[in-house]
C-alpha cells in the first residue's frame, strides 16, 4: 500500500511540480480559454448575422440573395470537419500570418457561426408569429418588430442551445495543437512524452476542462433562471 | 374611406377570396360573419396588408395601398388591428406595450404617449395595470388592452379579427362593452365575429361571407330578419 502511495505521488511530482511544470497547464489553458472566448464572440456575431440573413424574404415570399449566401456557408461550414477548417486556414488562406491565436479564432468563429446561426433562426421562429404581426400591424418596420419584440423573446430560447455552442466549441478548440498552438490538451501531450507517463498529465488536464464547464454551466443556468423570471412577474 | 376593387387571394392551390369588392365609409361599423374557412379573416387581413392579396385593388383615403411601391408601414399607422389571440408583446409590461409604437416611430414622446395610455387605460378599466406584464391578465383583460394599444395610435379605422373568440364566456361581455363605447365614439370598425348579438347592436351594415365572396349584404334589421340567400338563411338557423 505505502508503494502503491509513493509511487502515485512520484507521477504526480513528474506531472505537475517538476520544473514547474503546473505553469506550463496554466499557460496551455489560457490559449485555450483565449481561443475559446474570442470565437464564442466571433461565433455569436457570425450567427446571429446569418440567421437574419437566412430568414429574410422578399415581398413575395421567396428567396433573397442573401439567404442564398447564407444557406452556402452553413452547408459548406457543417459539410467539412472542423480540423480541416484549421488546417486550410493555417497553411492556405493565412499562411503567412504568424500569429496562431488569430487563426485559430477565425477559424472556430466562422465554424460556430454556422451551428449558432441554426440555434439563433429555431429561437427567431419559435417566437409566436403573432407577436410579428401586432408589431407589424401598428406600423413598426420588420427591423423594430425583430428588434424590439421578438430578438429580446428569442434570447430566452435560444439560451440553451447557445450554452450548449459554447461547451462544445470550448473542447474542440483541444485541435489547436495541429497547428502548433500549445493549449492544455497539447501540454498535457507534451509533459507526457517528456516523463513517459501518461496518467497524471491526461488526467489533470481532463479534470481542468471539466471544472472549466462546470463553471461554465453554472453561470448560464443562473442568466437563464434569471430571464425565466420575467415570464411569471 | 376603404374601397376594395376585386380582391383574390390565393394560398398555393387553395383560392380563399374570389373577387371581392365593398366600399367602406368614415363612421360605419361593419360586422362580417360567415362560416369559418368562408375567407372572412383573409379579407380583413388583407385590408393591413397582413396578407398580400394576389388580385385586386385596395384603396385606404384616396391612396392605393396595393401598390408594391407604398410604404405601408405609414398606411399601418392609421388602422388598428385586434387579433384574436390578442398578441400583447410578452416581454414588455402593459405600459411599454401601449407606448412602444408612438413612441418608436416618433409620433409621440414618452410623456405624452404615457399620459395618453392611462388615458385610454382608465376608459377601459385597467389603469392599476400599467406595470403588470402580460402573462398576469385575464384573457379579457388582455384583449381590452390590445384595444387600448391600437387606440393608442390614433387610428382611422379599427381593425377586429374575431375578438372574442378566444375567450372564457364570461369576459366576452367585457371586451364588447369596450368596442360598444369605442363604435358609439365614432370610430370607423370593420368586425370579424361570430356574436350575433353584437353585430345586430353595433353593426351599420352586416356582411356574410362565404366561399370567398361576400354573399349578402344589408342592415342589421334586414339582414337577420329577412336573410335573401339559401346560404345565410341556413346560416343563420344554425347560430341562431
Amino acid at each position: 500500500m505505502q508503494a502503491w502511495f509513493d509511487k502515485v505521488g512520484k507521477m504526480f511530482e513528474m506531472a505537475f511540480v517538476t520544473g514547474d511544470r503546473w505553469k506550463l497547464y496554466l499557460k496551455g489553458l489560457s490559449v485555450t480559454l483565449e481561443v475559446a472566448f474570442f470565437a464564442a464572440i466571433l461565433g455569436l456575431l457570425i450567427g446571429t448575422l446569418v440567421a437574419l440573413m437566412k430568414l429574410s424574404t422578399k415581398r413575395n415570399g421567396k428567396k433573397t440573395l442573401w439567404a442564398r449566401i447564407a444557406n452556402a456557408y452553413i452547408d459548406v461550414i457543417r459539410g467539412t470537419p472542423s480540423v480541416l477548417q484549421l488546417l486550410i486556414m493555417w497553411f492556405i488562406v493565412l499562411k503567412n500570418c504568424k500569429n496562431g491565436v488569430l487563426i485559430a479564432v477565425l477559424s472556430f468563429g466562422i465554424n460556430s457561426g454556422a451551428y449558432v446561426a441554426e440555434i439563433v433562426r429555431a429561437g427567431i421562429l419559435a417566437v409566436d408569429k403573432g407577436q410579428t404581426e401586432a408589431g407589424r400591424s401598428l406600423g413598426l418596420s420588420k427591423a423594430q418588430t425583430m428588434i424590439y419584440i421578438v430578438i429580446p423573446q428569442a434570447i430566452k430560447n435560444v439560451l440553451p442551445p447557445i450554452g450548449n455552442e459554447f461547451i462544445v466549441l470550448l473542447k474542440e478548440t483541444a485541435i489547436v495543437g495541429y497547428v502548433s498552438l500549445t493549449d492544455l490538451t497539447r501540454t498535457a501531450n507534451q509533459i507526457s512524452s517528456r516523463t513517459y507517463e501518461a496518467f497524471m498529465p491526461l488526467i489533470g488536464a481532463a479534470v481542468i476542462y471539466f471544472v472549466i464547464i462546470k463553471i461554465l454551466t453554472v453561470l448560464l443556468d443562473q442568466l437563464e433562471r434569471r430571464l425565466r423570471k420575467s415570464d411569471n412577474r | 374611406m376603404i374601397i376594395v376593387k376585386d380582391l383574390h387571394k390565393k394560398f398555393e392551390d387553395n383560392h380563399v377570396l374570389r373577387g371581392v369588392s365593398y366600399h367602406i365609409h368614415q363612421g360605419e361599423k361593419i360586422v362580417i360573419v360567415g362560416p369559418s374557412g368562408s375567407g372572412k379573416s383573409t379579407f380583413l387581413r388583407c385590408l393591413n396588408l397582413l396578407e398580400t392579396p394576389t388580385e385586386g385593388e385596395i384603396w385606404f383615403d384616396g391612396q392605393l395601398i396595393t401598390d408594391p411601391k407604398i410604404n405601408i408601414d405609414k398606411i399601418r399607422e392609421h388602422m388598428g388591428m385586434v387579433f384574436q389571440n390578442f398578441n400583447l408583446f410578452n416581454n414588455l409590461s402593459i405600459m411599454d406595450n401601449i407606448t412602444l409604437a408612438p413612441v418608436k416611430l416618433k409620433l409621440m414622446n414618452k410623456e405624452q404617449a404615457s399620459e395618453k395610455a392611462l388615458q385610454l387605460l382608465a376608459r377601459v378599466g385597467l389603469k392599476e395595470k400599467a406595470d403588470a406584464f402580460p402573462s398576469q391578465l385575464s384573457g379579457g383583460q388582455k384583449q381590452r388592452i390590445a384595444i387600448v394599444r391600437s387606440l393608442a395610435m390614433n387610428p382611422r379605422v379599427m381593425l377586429f379579427d374575431e375578438p372574442t373568440s378566444a375567450l372564457d364566456p364570461e369576459m366576452v361581455g367585457e371586451v364588447l362593452d369596450v368596442m360598444k363605447e369605442l363604435a358609439e365614439s365614432g370610430m370607423t370598425m370593420v368586425v370579424v365575429t361570430h356574436e350575433m348579438g353584437f353585430a345586430r347592436e353595433v353593426g351599420t351594415k352586416v356582411l356574410f361571407m362565404d366561399e370567398g365572396i361576400i354573399m349578402e349584404e344589408n342592415t342589421p334589421g334586414e339582414f337577420f330578419g329577412n336573410p335573401q340567400c339559401a346560404r345565410l338563411q341556413d346560416f343563420l338557423s344554425k347560430v341562431l
